[in-house]
């Protein structure tokens, strides 16, 4: 016998016989039933409010725009502010591409120290102020990681209020290769329990929330 | 390392209770982690209804863990990645090394994981002549200083800043500047960069494995997880076979609980689903996956009365909130996972004959059942593992000896009472004014702590006393 079959064979042996699975899966589902009664609610009534005020809980920075075209000069604001150069890496996705980025240089690869990555989020979730991406051809997870500033694009109208809902929204689509929930810049408390940001990720998270990403 | 490698329990608890700066450590993350977990519960009124939901979650699934691997199996092996099956740890250790070895890879980055540590992967690496790199901040100290972690989400939380600058000046080139915290994490950032690029494999745990998926989770807040999981060619996943959840909403579920039990936030900075191997057309990502599915005693908890501690989701709660535990730290236990948690589950993974002392080091006040975010019953599953000792023949001595002499005399009510009599009328003659300070044969006692000076009579002659002055009053 290998060693999937003894597993198996002993946990049979436990466990009884296996029940058809539409009962199982029935059982599956009924233990999510009603979800509001056991999860938080939201920081606020309304989504982005809701979001904006948990991200900023967790160290998130983050700033207003009515559209995409504004894009560019939110991040120029951004790198000022920050006393950054005119450089980002820019993620590949057609909505951050086709904006107009004047006067700051992108580019598609990422150095092992890169300063800034700007990026899109897939999604934002509001009960944890959450930002969820997805890998892909146009999404290297690296962006997210090797970079010192992480500056993530967020269309309001891809806010979800619960973590449920994201898992909802994504289940009759492919998976992608990684999904990942950022919630505020990387951390540690690894050293006396102190917190130090920028552990080996971005040591700064910044959204740029779009209200009207219609004239992407 | 197993139990019986090492000095006995209570010598290596008296070591520790020696340790000064030991019990400052323990005493700022564990009280750090107290209060913080306390305001995470405070601000979650829907605590005990989410704690209640997680605890029908693990038993769901343990009931049905068949069904789920199967499921998780067949999804995994859909999105490109290889599953493999370990019945025990000499088992799981030889199949990540083989990977490695087919490979040739000679530089691996590794993501913190305590089933690695629990099958000895570490050692295993060495023994194959790979380099490995300990990319989690608290296991790149502990690696530094070669030792084992001492709790399981801060395994060097026994260290203290200067000897963790210290750790940091003779292993990083350039050693740090200052040694401030912020600093030295800089340092360890600049350090551990290199690593992350030039790795061949990097290997991870899982939080969870989404069985509707076949996508396994991580949980981190340093990002160190996805830059071992990203750049190298292979990336290999070891994780218990009761990981499993149903779906992804079940898995949310139990993070709620998780993260808020372990550190007191409400979402750890990075949670991860890795499904399969980077796709076609994928800008990153490896380009094989492996998980290795590890038993090691899991399906023999399963059948016992230690089923219910399979719902452990590893959040370390009942460490921080151990009375024992606060006073000794994570290397006396001696095994891989120290603490309540460990008590438990160490003899499952080394054998009671090795680790018999740790269900005795408790206390039984019942506060790592109070604060476990899955509800297991932890101080009866450590009374099973007494139960187990003894009538195994592991409690031999004094104790033995003792409690057969007392069942003896309970059995007979006028030996006991004679010997009742007698024993607190002789008690008398060691006490002053109202406690007894020394006591020959009970120096273990009196050493630490007085005891009171009996009052001289038997709680019976007490009690007769008592009832024939009110019958003289009626």
């Amino acid at each position: 016998m290998n060693a999937r079959q003894r597993i198996l064979t002993a946990i049979r042996g436990s466990t009884g016989a296996q029940r058809p699975v539409a009962v199982i899966a029935a059982e599956a589902a009924a233990l999510l039933g009603r979800p509001e009664v056991a999860r938080p609610g939201l920081a606020a009534p309304e989504l982005r409010e809701a979001f904006a005020l948990k991200a900023a809980a967790v160290g998130t920075t983050i700033d207003h725009l009515d559209r995409m075209a504004e894009v560019p000069a939110a991040v120029r604001r951004y790198l000022d502010a920050q006393g950054l150069p005119a450089a980002v890496a820019l993620q590949p996705a057609a909505a951050l591409a086709g904006l107009d980025w004047g006067g700051i240089a992108t580019h598609p690869d990422i150095a092992p120290d890169e300063a800034v990555g700007v990026g899109l989020a897939e999604w934002g979730i509001a009960e944890g102020g959450s930002l969820v991406i997805h890998s892909g051809p146009d999404n290297p997870v690296l962006l997210a990681f090797l970079t010192l500033h992480h500056v993530l694009v967020l269309r309001e109208d891809r806010l979800l209020p619960h973590l449920e809902d994201y898992a909802l929204a994504v289940q009759d689509n492919p998976q992608p290769r990684n999904a990942i929930l950022i919630t505020g810049p990387s951390g540690t408390t690894d050293i006396e329990g102190s917190y130090v940001r920028g552990a080996h990720g971005p040591g700064f998270l910044h959204v740029i929330m779009v209200r009207d990403s219609s004239d992407l | 390392m197993s139990a019986a490698a090492q000095p006995g329990f209570k010598a290596r608890a008296a070591a520790e209770l020696s340790n000064a700066a030991l019990k400052v450590a323990i005493e700022r993350t564990t009280g750090n982690a107290e209060r913080k977990r306390a305001a995470a519960v405070a601000a979650f009124p829907e605590f005990d209804a989410a704690r209640e939901r997680g605890r029908a979650i693990k038993d769901h699934v343990i009931a049905h863990l068949d069904h789920y691997l199967e499921m998780f199996e067949r999804n995994a092996t859909a999105a490109g990645a290889k599953v493999h099956w370990a019945s025990d740890d000499a088992e799981a250790r030889a199949i990540v090394t083989r990977i490695c070895l087919d490979a040739d890879a000679r530089l691996v980055t590794r993501a913190k994981s305590m089933l690695g540590e629990e099958i000895g992967l570490p050692h295993a690496l060495a023994d194959a002549g790979i380099e490995r790199v300990e990319t989690d901040l608290a296991e790149h100290i502990i690696q530094l200083a070669g030792e084992r972690p001492s709790h399981i989400v801060w395994p060097a939380m026994h260290r203290t800043r200067e000897q963790v600058a210290d750790l940091f000046k003779a292993g990083h080139h350039p050693p740090p500047a200052a040694d401030d915290p912020g600093t030295m994490v800089q340092s360890a950032r600049r350090e551990l960069r290199a690593k992350f690029l030039g790795a061949d494999v990097g290997i991870s745990g899982a939080n969870f494995l989404v069985a509707d998926t076949g996508a396994t989770c991580t949980v981190t807040n340093e990002g160190n997880a996805e830059l071992t999981t990203t750049p190298p060619r292979i990336h290999i996943v070891t994780a218990g076979i009761e990981k499993i959840v149903p779906s992804t909403a079940h898995a949310f579920a139990l993070l709620r609980l998780l993260v808020r039990s372990a550190t007191g936030g409400e979402l750890t900075q990075y949670t991860t689903f890795h499904c399969g191997p980077k796709r076609p057309g994928d800008a990153d990502g490896p380009e094989e996956m492996h998980i290795v599915l590890v038993d090691n005693g899991r399906t023999r908890m399963l059948g016992d009365e230690f089923r219910e501690m399979l719902r452990c989701i590893r959040c370390g709660a009942c460490m921080n909130h151990c009375v024992v535990y606060r006073q000794i730290g994570g290397h006396a236990y001696g095994g891989t996972y120290p603490g309540p948690m460990g008590a438990v589950l160490t003899p499952v993974l080394d054998g009671l004959a090795a680790s018999r002392d740790l269900p005795h080091a408790c206390t039984m006040n019942g506060r790592c059942a109070e604060v476990c975010p899955v509800g297991i019953p932890i101080p009866t599953l450590l009374r099973a593992w007494r139960r187990r000792s003894w009538r195994a023949g592991l409690e031999n001595g004094v104790p033995r000896l003792a409690i057969g002499v007392w069942a003896m005399a309970a059995r007979r009510p006028r030996l006991y009472r004679l010997a009742s009599r007698v024993g607190v009328r002789a008690l008398r003659l060691f006490g002053r004014r109202g406690w007894i300070r020394s006591l020959p044969l009970a120096g273990g006692w009196t050493a630490y702590r007085d005891l009171p000076r009996p009052a001289g009579r038997t709680f019976m002659e007490q009690y007769r006393a008592n009832q024939a002055a009110k019958g003289a009053r009626r």
